[in-house]
């Protein structure tokens, strides 16, 4: 397996001597995320994220498959992501490294067993049809805290990603193409937004947010909070590494608070502005099939 | 709002050792009510009384036991040193212990010996290992500690004499004079700066290990095992016909126990002994190439292979029962064995020691 | 909904009779295999822990012995101890069949599992003095015996008494526990009081959270909360397992020190020199 340059130890003492000195390497604030940018794509549910120079695409599809046996009245929503060697050396094909089991598990956890996407509604026919959601997570280029990233991209293409619509009568199933009626967008319940700190020094006294591949490196430990903007904690992922006091794990939710709000309000402005973009005829509420339902 | 955590419930009941917990405890307790209770019950019990008086608890177990638990500050005077088991904070001169362990002071250094720890090689201990990796020009055996210990090749008898230069056709026969699995005692050379150790067998004394038995019992790391004694090896008669039985006790931990041959090495003890020039560098050369790297078993009497079996069982015995084994232990606990076996149904071959007989051979030895 | 929250308000009692700042029974034993550098025993209630730890010993032993030995290196059982040149920390977590009321079989590579062995490995690799035993490995291995709640706490808490038994320095103990809320997240009840220890019934129902301490301190090296709860409740819910994290410590302590005792008066080990002795110089 070939394996990551470690930094050399200049250059971590540089790093967390500067940081002892309130100093970044790119001259951020500690609390400071790197320029997040989220374009859309020209299919629904195709979000590129990045930030800074780490770059995230999440694609969310959808197509119906029959339920778990165990669990009839609900849909099926998988999120799968996948570190591969673009993003860097370290990571292989088919080989899940650590990094992207907890990756994964953090996502799931974050946006899955938080209940973010409702899953009911995904359910067709119960016990034999149902919407199947699967978001597939594509690092492009890794520079440091891909999972805030990652995270931040799922939920935007799941809230950007519309499905077919569909209709039974009399027991059966049609499914209809974008052409016949406008696809709907999914059952959302809420948008967690994972904020990462990464803590350093001997004491873990100093945590920083958004830390670069660089500073990654140099840190002793990291906690991942995701909350979403009522204020409700989804996840808190503190796995390991240097001790850090009580009191300070509380201020850090505090300010993750915050920037989960901050998140928030980015990618509902952005939503809507490619609603704008994509409702150029002004007809788009005429086609929904919402509004099928409400007059029909 | 203040939180206080209550301690859990105690056990309803508890399945053994009550009496040393509790009495102890007792003249702590006389005046509580729950002080009956407590007799019938463990450790837990205990432990939770001595909770609500923490203060109290933590005095006794340190003025009687001295056992200090990591974390646990040992001293706050910057006059003392810190050794091993111990570690500092960077801004306090807080000597904090870092294992569970009995303290130790040399001088003004402070140090914590674990109740129980792998090997750590010192110069000059006798070790029993194994070899794990065969190396261009070395070896790397197994001897119980945190690293490989390192043997090289020029720290063996080569065949042919003591004084002979290491050649290339050594190296390429390495595996001759030691392969891998191989037994051998062997004596520490030196130490590297992480701990690592550098093995020498150049001694009679020393080199491959045949025609016996293996044992492997916790070393110096404490809670019963070897300890470092004057004399690590010696040869003793087996009863019942069992001829002369070699003991090679490792400070780490590693024992072996093989039929006596006379060799080299012995007549080298002797010589020792008796100044009486036996083996000189002239005529070394014969006597070492014979047997010295040989994988060959000689012939072993079943009688000497049963007392070799019962020697196995009282050093386990030792370890289970949580005695130290050195060379008075061991001769005594087999001399216990032998008279028990006598006394047993099954005579002489009875050389089962394990659970209550094993007990009773070390209440035997410890006069209980 | 099996459990019945509404009982709590009436009595302050919780589903096993506990009040809300209750620990279970904790039971511990260490050196329970002779043959093992260290292991232990846990009970918390009813889940039930086996640990067994190797080492540190060089990994060089472990290439040689083909089986197994690879397996564990390749699948990243949790690899801690980052930096080269110190010991490395290697956690295999095996949940028993049996352990649970559904039989679910869970594979090697079942990501809840390599989620919770990375997690024991960094949290013990950030206490243990690894730099001490260079190109060294310490492998623990957790068994499951029986699960009810505080899993990862209950790990966490064997592996450190495990470690003890071996003698590997440590800075100090990791000490574990769960804390829970009364309430569901999506009541927003103000004055839902926070609970120690949850067991597995609770879990399921409740938010909560596991939090693992440094010792006696304040400072928190593992907080694992995979529930949706309210910003505002997590104050009281960490104050409450940091609390019980220092009782479990002081539990944990108990254990090891009557291990000692009894090490003593057994004249396994040799008596230490008193404190009292040394403030006299």
């Amino acid at each position: 397996m070939p394996r990551e340059a470690e930094p050399s130890l200049n250059e971590k003492t540089f790093v967390l001597q500067a940081l002892q000195e309130k100093l970044r390497l790119d001259g951020r604030e500690f609390d400071q995320y790197r320029p997040l940018e989220l374009t859309f794509g020209e299919e629904y549910g195709v979000a590129e994220v990045s930030l800074g120079k780490t770059k995230v695409l999440a694609k969310a599809s959808a197509e119906v498959t029959v339920p778990y046996p165990d669990r009839p009245l609900d849909g099926v929503f998988q999120i799968s992501t996948e570190l591969s060697p673009m993003a860097s050396p370290a990571f292989e094909v088919n080989r899940p490294t650590e990094t992207e089991v907890l990756l994964s598990r953090l996502l799931e956890k974050t946006v899955r067993r938080s209940g973010a996407l409702d899953t009911e509604s995904l359910c067709l026919v119960a016990g034999q049809k149902c919407w199947s959601v699967r978001v597939d997570v594509h690092v492009l280029s890794h520079d440091g805290n891909l999972i805030d990233a990652c995270c931040f991209a799922v939920v935007a293409a799941l809230r950007h990603f519309k499905k077919a619509d569909t209709s039974i009568e009399g027991g059966v199933l049609t499914v209809y193409t974008p052409a016949e009626r406008e696809p709907v967008p999914l059952g959302w319940l809420h948008s967690p937004f994972c904020v990462t700190w990464s803590v350093f020094g001997e004491e873990g006294d100093i945590a920083i947010l958004d830390a670069t591949r660089a500073e990654e490196q140099v840190r002793v430990g990291s906690c991942t909070i995701s909350l979403n903007r009522h204020g409700e904690i989804c996840q808190i992922a503190k796995l390991g590494g240097t001790a850090v006091e009580a009191i300070a794990l509380l201020n850090c939710t505090g300010i993750a608070l915050t920037k989960a709000k901050e998140l928030s309000s980015y990618l509902d402005g952005k939503l809507a502005e490619d609603a704008k973009r994509r409702d150029k005829s002004g007809r788009a509420e005429l086609l929904t099939a919402e509004n099928d339902r409400v007059t029909g | 709002m203040p939180i206080t955590i209550i301690a859990p419930k105690p056990a309803r009941h508890h399945f053994h050792d009550s009496h040393q917990t509790a009495g102890s405890d007792d003249e702590s307790d006389t005046s509580s009510q729950q002080g009956a209770s407590l007799d019938q019950e463990g450790d837990i019990q205990m432990l939770i009384s001595q909770s609500s008086r923490p203060k109290h608890s933590h005095s006794q177990s340190s003025q009687n036991y001295n056992i200090v638990t990591p974390g646990e500050v040992i001293t706050s005077d910057p006059q003392w040193m810190r050794g091993h088991g111990t570690y500092m904070t960077p801004q306090t001169h807080n000597i904090i212990s870092s294992v569970a362990g009995t303290i130790s002071r040399t001088n003004k250094l402070l140090s914590v010996r674990p109740l129980r720890a792998r090997y750590t090689p010192e110069v000059g201990d006798l070790v029993v290992g194994r070899i794990v990796e065969v190396q261009a020009k070395r070896w790397r055996v197994d001897v119980g500690g945190t690293q490989l210990a390192g043997l090289p090749l020029s720290a063996i008898n080569l065949p042919g004499g003591i004084l002979r230069k290491r050649t290339e056709t050594d190296e390429l026969q390495i595996r001759t004079f030691f392969a891998e699995g191989d037994l051998l005692v062997a004596e520490v050379q030196s130490l590297f700066g992480d701990g690592g150790a550098s093995l020498h067998t150049r001694s009679l004394k020393y080199g491959k290990l045949r025609n016996g038995v293996f044992v492997a019992v916790s070393g110096m790391g404490g809670g019963g095992g070897v300890v470092r004694s004057r004399r690590q090896v010696w040869t003793m008669e087996g009863a019942n016909n069992g001829g002369l039985i070699d003991i090679v006790l490792g400070v780490n931990g590693y024992v072996w126990i093989s039929k006596h041959v006379e060799t080299a090495a012995v007549v080298e003890d002797n010589k020792d002994n008796n100044n009486k020039p036996s083996v000189g560098i002239t005529n070394m050369e014969e006597v070492v190439s014979a047997t010295m790297y040989s994988s060959q078993n000689d012939k072993i009497e079943v009688d000497t292979m049963r007392e070799i079996a019962r020697l196995r069982g009282v050093i386990t015995a030792l370890v289970e029962n949580g005695l130290r084994v050195d060379e008075d232990m061991v001769v005594k606990g087999y001399h216990e064995a032998v008279e028990m076996a006598l006394a047993s149904e099954g005579g002489p071959d009875d050389v089962y020691l394990g659970g209550e007989r094993g007990e009773q051979l070390a209440n035997a030895l410890t006069g209980v | 909904m099996p459990l019945d929250t509404s009982a709590y308000n009436l009595a302050l009692l919780r589903v096993d009779g506990r009040r809300w700042n209750e620990l279970r029974r904790i039971h511990a034993q260490i050196r329970t295999q002779p043959a093992a550098d260290g292991s232990s025993y846990l009970e918390m209630g009813h889940t039930k822990v086996m640990c067994v730890v190797t080492g540190p010993s060089e990994s060089g032993a472990r290439r040689v012995g083909t089986t197994g030995g690879a397996a564990a290196g390749a699948l990243g059982s949790g690899g801690g101890g980052s930096r080269d040149g110190d010991a490395e920390v290697v956690v295999s977590v095996v949940l028993a069949g049996f352990s649970s009321v559904d039989r679910k079989r869970r594979g090697r590579n079942d990501k809840g599992i390599l989620e919770l062995q990375s997690t024991i490995s960094s949290a013990l690799s950030s206490s243990l003095h690894t730099h001490l035993y260079p190109r060294s490995t310490i492998s623990i291995s957790l068994h499951v015996l029986s699960q009810d709640g505080s899993l990862l706490a209950a790990l966490l808490n064997a592996a450190t008494l495990a470690c003890i038994d071996a003698g590997i320095a440590m800075t100090d103990y990791v000490a574990a526990c769960t804390a829970g809320s009364t309430s569901t997240y999506a009541a927003n009840d103000e004055k839902a009081d926070p609970l120690l220890d949850m067991n597995h019934q609770e879990e399921q129902e409740l938010p909560g959270l596991t939090v693992a301490t440094l010792g006696q301190s304040d400072r928190v090296i593992v907080l694992v909360c995979e529930s949706r709860v309210q910003v505002s409740r997590l104050e009281g819910m960490l104050a409450v397992g940091v609390d019980g994290c220092k009782q479990v410590r002081d539990i944990m302590d108990k254990v090891v020190r009557e291990k000692g005792r009894r090490m003593l008066e057994e004249g396994a080990i040799e008596k230490g020199v008193g404190l009292e002795d040394m403030d006299l110089d």
